[in-house]
């Protein structure tokens, strides 16, 4: 017997519950549809920046703006839904009768509920952006390549978040509630914490917050955030990138946090 | 060959003990059943086995191995779970044939393993469109499907009808007999553990409170146990309940289970004619060695409380 074929097997059983039919036609539409329907490329968007690096920063955001919650609500359902139902029905009982080893499983489940809907999101924006806006690409495919891994890193603290309370509590539900909180609140809280600069003319909140949603980091780097006398924050690329990274860093120990835990504490 | 051993388990959730300092001992080729009430420990004793809990204290082994996420020993085990689930959308023979290619076997063992479930016509349905019983027969055959050489089984005969359980009661027969595959079967179903186990463990308040052969259990805690049989068995207990000698008196519609002190049990055999000609009750019959795996399960718990 194959080693790598259990594995492969439970992927292909994890795709068919979390993709079945109507689900993958239908984001797959919704994915066309935002990023088609709802990209800016208009010259408002261009006009607020300076640099061709700002105007590819500028059409990427606007390019992923409205896919990215499709892509959260994919996986809220993938995960919070989909592995939270099979938590507590028992159906990951059944699959830790199988010869596989639990990190393996917990692998090809977050293959499916996390790295097929990244993939499909990511294939639909890269023809998009290719269709749409072919120079940019060409002159920017740093910039565009850095907007998304910096874009990614909050859905993904979040997805870490909800994976790790979805475990946690064998139930999706207080996770999908964290989840729509967290991506919900870092609208307001960033907001917030604008004005907060503006008052006091220091952008801390905005750091802090650049940790886990490094976006923030780059669209100053790119814009600078400007007060009344001088500009608050003006990352430098590399301080932006900086941003990015820890943010990965974060997110890469969430979710190893939620592997050493589904491996090696989880009870069922 | 032992196939589990299980020493000073203890299992606790919160301050609720579950099971506690629990040994257990399964040989090769043996049908143990694993007895007791509900919050007994069973299934928490049962997913330790399987790895799907770990213990507070003490040791688990599975063919000499420990259990937790140990993916060899799955191959050599096949799991009934009490309340069976699968994927919900997937048809139920495609299930297996996956299933199947999980464990590197041939694919045509699906369709053998749904017929000796009696599930040949459900091949085309969705998983989530078996009625209770049909899901607890697909996860029998889904137990089967890799040819395992041990069965762990939770209440595998509950939502089967009268004529389910016998076959299925039948086909483990067969496969101990033919193939010499072990059973761990828990259950509350008594007569029907009766029916196919060679060994027991009495469970009761997280410890197994008797454990071996059942002959030797029946020697054990049996013994006293008399079985009479007649028309009117409420009227005749209620005289012989009142004998010294007597110990206990278990009724039921078609007669009563008498215990009886030790060294006393031929005296029941001159009381019991002359009480039920005394009650007018019509006598059918009086045997001793007739205790039902009920009595015997209530005996040893009630022995093990006296101590």
């Amino acid at each position: 017997m194959g080693k790598g074929k259990p594995f492969l097997e439970v992927l292909a059983s994890a795709v068919h519950e979390d993709f079945r039919f109507p689900f993958l036609e239908l984001f797959a539409f919704l994915y066309t549809l935002g990023t088609f329907a709802m990209a800016n490329f208009t010259v408002s968007v261009y006009s607020q920046v300076s640099t061709d690096e700002a105007v590819a920063f500028a059409a990427t955001t606007s390019l992923i703006g409205f896919s990215m919650i499709i892509f959260l609500i994919l996986v809220f359902k993938n995960i919070a839904y989909g592995l939270g139902s099979e938590l507590e029905k028992g159906i990951m009982q059944t699959y830790f009768s199988y010869p596989l080893k639990r990190w393996a499983l917990l692998t090809a489940k977050l293959l499916s509920g996390i790295g097929l809907s990244l993939l499909l999101f990511l294939g639909i924006q890269i023809s998009a952006f290719y269709i749409m806006a072919p120079d940019i690409v060409s002159t920017q495919l740093g910039t565009i390549i850095l907007t998304y891994v910096a874009n990614l890193s909050y859905p993904l603290f979040i997805s870490a978040i909800i994976l790790l309370l979805t475990l946690k509590l064998r139930r999706g539900g207080i996770g999908l509630v964290v989840g729509i909180m967290l991506y919900i609140g870092m609208s307001v809280v960033s907001s917030l914490a604008i004005v907060v600069a503006w008052a006091t003319e220091s952008a801390l909140g905005l750091q802090i917050i650049s940790v886990i949603a490094p976006t923030y980091a780059l669209q100053y780097h790119y814009a600078g955030l400007s007060g009344i006398s001088s500009v608050l924050w003006n990352p430098t690329l590399t301080e932006a990138m900086l941003y990015v990274g820890g943010s990965y860093v974060i997110v890469g120990a969430l979710f190893i946090l939620g592997y050493v835990y589904f491996s090696r504490r989880l009870n069922l | 060959m032992s196939l589990i051993v299980a020493e000073n388990l203890r299992k606790s959730y919160g301050s609720v003990v579950a099971v506690d300092n629990l040994n257990l001992r399964l040989d090769a080729g043996s049908v143990t059943g694993l007895i007791g009430p509900n919050g007994a420990g069973k299934t928490t004793t049962i997913k330790m086995i399987l790895g799907l809990l770990k213990p507070d204290k003490g040791m688990v082994k599975v063919f000499g191995q420990d259990p937790w996420d140990n993916p060899e020993i799955r191959t050599m085990i096949g799991i009934v779970y009490e309340k069976a689930f699968f994927p919900a959308h997937q048809k139920t023979l495609e299930y297996l044939q996956r299933v199947c290619r999980i464990y590197g076997v041939s694919e045509s063992r699906a369709i053998e393993v749904l017929e000796a479930v009696s599930l040949q016509e459900a091949t085309d349905r969705q998983v989530r469109a078996l009625s209770a019983g049909m899901l607890q027969k697909f996860a029998i055959a889904h137990a089967l499907v890799h040819k395992p050489k041990l069965i762990v089984a939770d209440e595998m005969t509950a939502n089967l009808d009268p004529q389910a359980r016998s076959e299925l009661l039948e086909l483990v027969l067969n496969l101990n007999k033919d193939e010499n595959v072990a059973f761990l079967l828990s259950s509350h179903i008594l007569p029907e553990l009766s029916r196919v186990c060679d060994s027991a463990a009495i469970m009761n308040k997280g410890k197994v409170w008797a454990f071996g052969e059942l002959s030797e259990l029946y020697e054990k805690y049996a013994v006293g146990i008399i079985r009479v049989t007649t028309d009117s068995p409420e009227r005749l207990a209620a005289d012989v309940k009142k004998l010294d000698y007597v110990k206990n008196v278990d009724s039921d519609a078609r007669g009563f289970s008498v215990t009886v002190i030790d060294g006393r049990e031929d005296e029941i055999y001159e009381d019991v004619p002359r009480l039920a000609k005394h009650v007018k009750a019509k006598l059918l019959g009086i045997e001793t060695g007739s205790a039902s795996m009920q009595e015997l399960y209530m005996q040893a718990i009630k022995e093990k409380e006296r101590k």
